[in-house]
């Protein structure tokens, strides 16, 4: 008796999970159309779908009795339906490829588009965590794969090679750090000196010098480009070379005159394995080592 | 219970299968449409001349190929040549493209087209000038607006009706400071009086009347993290800083002003977050509602940029 209670439970909430994935994908379609929002990722309406149908046949397994004759029939159907969404799944990535990363405290989801026919490549601006809508086209065409390191909670470094063979470095921002104004440059909040292990960064009048192993490299401020205002990307030759980004505790000052609070990270745009480094502020004795 | 169930799922197989085929569909390619709108447009179906046309949506056509201004009065049939250079109507403090006009710099209806522009070679001091024509090109006024100027940023004109229009202009930048005009027409466009002078020397974002009393003139607010709006009801002979209630939380989010707008029985006003704002993506704007025409606005509510 109370085996099939369960059943008849599990069966009625399969049907609801069922239902609520569908009306989902409805109310989808109808707001997309609307507001001009996507899927932050464009596979997530196929998988939905695979969810949805596998709920409602475990709803109909449990609810009627079906004969072993029906059962085929529906374990059929629920194959097809599965290998068709899985086939729209795989060939739709192919013709536009998706990239996602969501945030280190799950808050943001980075989402890049790239339509693999004409080149297009599409930053998109996540909201509600699932739905994102179009804010920025890269000015380049990517080769091969996107590389995403998220350097703050809020600040991901996308790193790519082009078609030209050169890197390049596009920062998506969802944050801001500051503390009584309503905008700062992000070159003029870290000046003075940074440090990290074997690299030193210096912002000065005439811009950023990273020393990387005695290695000593000005890059000027028509080099430096700005996103958002938690990064900026040095350039080299129309080549990225660096990130910085201000990390989550660092506090833009109300008065220049006050000492910097927070740490900085630099990080480097290769297609290589690396780790973002953190830097210290030199003007702090008890940072610095 | 069980042809209950069995009807449902089918419906739902149905359904899920026939909009994965159409979403499929679609999602082949990429909707960027909300980023950039094209300015293309299908070639007129012309005997006389097939130039390309800029603004394919609007009534009257105008076209800047061969290095001249023409305008189409009959969806592209017929062209005029309007007498103005295109090095006339690009010059002034502007870095943009020559594509298309500058945006508000002129005013093209069928029964007034108007283009405003700075003449003359030295930049230090040209002169504003209006061309204007009421007859579709046939005859065309050139009326002066101001002379000596330099170096014209900002520009605007617009017509509220055949008779009453204003320009705003800006102009002998130096950094982040210049001066800006307002000036009005009660007669098409063939005299215009310069209005009182706010005397604010920041960059000018937007202005504009809303009727024939009531204008507004929105600066650049970006260092000072607040709107600032200046608002006229006597047409331009006084202006006053129109005070925003801004809800605390908005503070320093909400900093630029839109134009105000006639809504209803009030006014309605749009504060975006400027060019980097961060909140809710950095798109969403602040709608503020004004009940004495524009002098006190309160806080609504957050608007969605395509509501």
């Amino acid at each position: 008796m109370n085996k099939l209670r369960t059943k008849n439970i599990i069966g009625w909430l399969s049907l609801m999970i069922s239902l609520g994935f569908f009306f989902l994908q409805i109310g989808y379609l109808v707001i997309s159309r609307k507001h001009q929002v996507e899927y932050v990722d464009d596979r997530l309406f196929y998988l939905i779908n695979i969810i949805c149908f596998i709920f409602l046949f475990l709803a109909l397994l449990l609810l009627i009795k079906p004969t072993k004759k029906l059962k085929l029939v529906g374990a059929s159907i629920l194959f097809i339906f599965i290998v068709g969404q899985i086939y729209m799944l795989i060939s739709s990535n192919q013709i536009v490829k998706n990239t996602v990363s969501v945030s280190p405290d799950w808050k943001h989801v980075l989402s890049i588009k790239e339509n693999m026919e004409n080149g297009d490549v599409a930053y998109y601006r996540d909201y509600y965590r699932i739905l994102a809508r179009p804010k920025e086209v890269l000015p380049h065409e990517i080769k091969g794969e996107l590389k995403i390191e998220w350097l703050a909670d809020d600040v991901a470094a996308v790193t790519f090679e082009t078609e030209d063979n050169t890197i390049q470095q596009f920062v998506a921002t969802y944050g801001y750090r500051g503390d009584g104004l309503s905008y700062y440059e992000v070159g003029s909040v870290i000046h003075g000196k940074w440090q990290g292990e074997n690299i030193e960064l210096i912002t000065g009048t005439e811009g950023l010098t990273v020393t990387e192993k005695g290695i000593q490299k000005l890059f000027e401020w028509d080099e430096i480009e700005q996103f958002g205002t938690l990064a900026i990307v040095l350039n080299k030759n129309n080549e990225a070379v660096w990130t910085v980004a201000l990390n989550d505790n660092f506090e833009v000052p109300s008065d220049y005159s006050l000492p910097t609070e927070g740490n900085i990270t630099l990080y480097k745009a290769t297609m290589e394995d690396n780790e973002p480094i953190i830097l210290d502020y030199g003007g702090n004795p008890e940072l610095v080592q | 219970m069980k042809y209950f169930l069995f009807t449902l799922s089918g419906i739902i197989l149905i359904v899920l299968s026939v909009v994965s085929i159409f979403y499929y569909q679609n999602t082949k390619e990429m909707d960027l449409s909300s980023l950039a709108p094209p300015h293309t447009s299908e070639p007129p179906s012309t005997e006389s001349k097939e130039l390309h046309i800029v603004n394919p949506d609007d009534p009257v056509f105008y076209s800047l190929q061969d290095d001249e201004l023409n305008i189409s009065f009959n969806q592209g049939k017929d062209w005029t040549t309007v007498p103005v250079t295109l090095d006339e109507l690009f010059s002034g403090e502007y870095n943009g493209n020559r594509q298309e006009l500058i945006e508000d710099s002129y005013f093209l209806t069928e029964n007034l087209v108007g283009f405003l522009y700075p003449e003359g070679q030295n930049l230090e001091s040209q002169r504003v000038v209006l061309l204007y024509s009421t007859d579709q090109g046939e005859t065309w006024e050139e009326t002066t607006v101001k002379e000596p100027f330099p170096g014209m940023r900002f520009r605007k004109v617009d017509f509220l009706n055949e008779d009453f229009g204003y320009i705003i202009i800006s102009g002998g930048r130096t950094m982040s400071e210049e001066g800006s005009f307002v000036f009005l027409t009660h007669d098409s466009g063939e005299s215009w009086q310069e209005t009182t002078n706010l005397g604010v020397t920041r960059l000018i974002s937007n202005g504009g009347f809303v009727d024939e009393s009531t204008g507004f003139i929105t600066f650049e607010t970006i260092n000072s993290g607040k709107p600032e709006l200046y608002v006229t009801q006597d047409a331009g002979q006084t202006w006053k800083q129109a005070s925003l209630q801004i809800p605390e939380e908005y503070n320093e989010i909400f900093i630029q002003a839109g134009l105000p707008v006639q809504e209803e029985d009030h006014l309605s006003l749009l504060v975006n977050q400027g060019p980097y704002g961060d909140y809710q993506g950095g798109l969403v704007e602040g709608k503020f509602i004004s009940e004495d025409n524009g002098e006190t606005w309160e806080f609504e509510m957050e608007v969605e940029p395509n509501e």
